[in-house]
């Protein structure tokens, strides 16, 4: 597991534990990812990230087409040996977005339930808020490097 | 049985003393299919985690190379989970309090599981 935010460790490793699920993916609704589990290549991660946070997108807008404005709890995809999970949820640091795969030994009533504990969680263990640093072009590099390393090791 | 009947079932097993709530569940994705219980019971988490249970004791069951489990009697402290095997996925649960009327609910999960084909 690779998290950017140390305080998202451990209720994803419960809502892993719980659910039986294979990948998990949290990521912000723009796209941005804060933890991942399963993802062995970072370009899987980063087209992951940027997929799911397109369909979440789409289907917020296909809710407002539909007259659901307050839009759809969550997106599933079964599949005969997987199935993915992905569902929005709210936190003092805005809107994240979990996309979680899992198995046949896991269920989507399962994902389900152990992903709403897992948006409660990190919605409790977030801390406050700190002013966003600004981003200098000299400093930019860096915690690109920083954050890539954070989420998929060394080397 | 069709729908309405799967309703009338639910009723009659929640009738009983005791009975928190009744549900037909699809132990494949652990979705509640039908319910019928008190606002209290969390519903869609019974059905996850029956459909967890009903999964395990499957595997269970498969290592020990014994039969497929059609039944499982959860007994606890303070309450029961008996869940009855229907068609494919499709599977009865009643939540119960511990001095719930288990005898009579084992009977008519039967009976009801074995209908709803």
């Amino acid at each position: 597991m690779r998290v950017l935010e140390p305080w998202v460790a451990a209720p994803l490793t419960e809502l892993l534990g719980e659910s039986g699920a294979r990948l998990a993916l949290i990521m912000t609704s723009a796209g941005q990812v804060v933890a991942q589990h399963g993802f062995t290549r970072s370009l899987d991660v980063m087209s992951a990230a940027a997929l799911g946070a397109g369909i979440l997108a789409t289907t917020g807008e296909l809710a407002n087409v539909v007259g659901a404005p307050s839009g759809f709890g969550a997106v599933v995809h079964q599949g005969g040996q997987q199935g993915v999970w992905l569902a929005g949820f709210d936190t003092p640091r805005g809107r994240w977005i979990g996309l979680v795969v899992f198995g046949p030994e896991s269920s989507i009533g399962l994902v389900r339930l152990f992903f709403a504990r897992f948006a409660e969680q990190v919605a409790r263990a977030a801390p406050p808020l700190v002013p966003v640093r600004e981003v200098l072009a000299e400093g930019f590099e860096r915690e690109l490097d920083q954050s890539l390393r954070a989420l998929f090791g060394a080397g | 049985m069709n729908p309405e009947e799967w309703s009338d079932a639910l009723r009659q097993l929640t009738g009983i003393t005791g009975v928190l709530g009744a549900l037909i569940i699809s132990a494949d994705d652990g979705l509640v299919v039908a319910e019928t219980a008190i606002d209290e019971l969390a519903t869609a988490d019974v059905a996850a985690l029956a459909a967890a249970l009903v999964s395990r004791a499957a595997r269970c069951t498969a290592a020990m190379r014994s039969a497929v489990p059609s039944s499982i009697h959860l007994l606890a402290e303070q309450g029961a989970v008996l869940a009855v095997a229907g068609p494919p996925p499709l599977w009865l649960v009643a939540v119960a309090r511990h001095d719930a009327e288990l005898g009579r609910l084992r009977l008519l999960l039967r009976d009801f599981a074995g209908a709803l084909r």
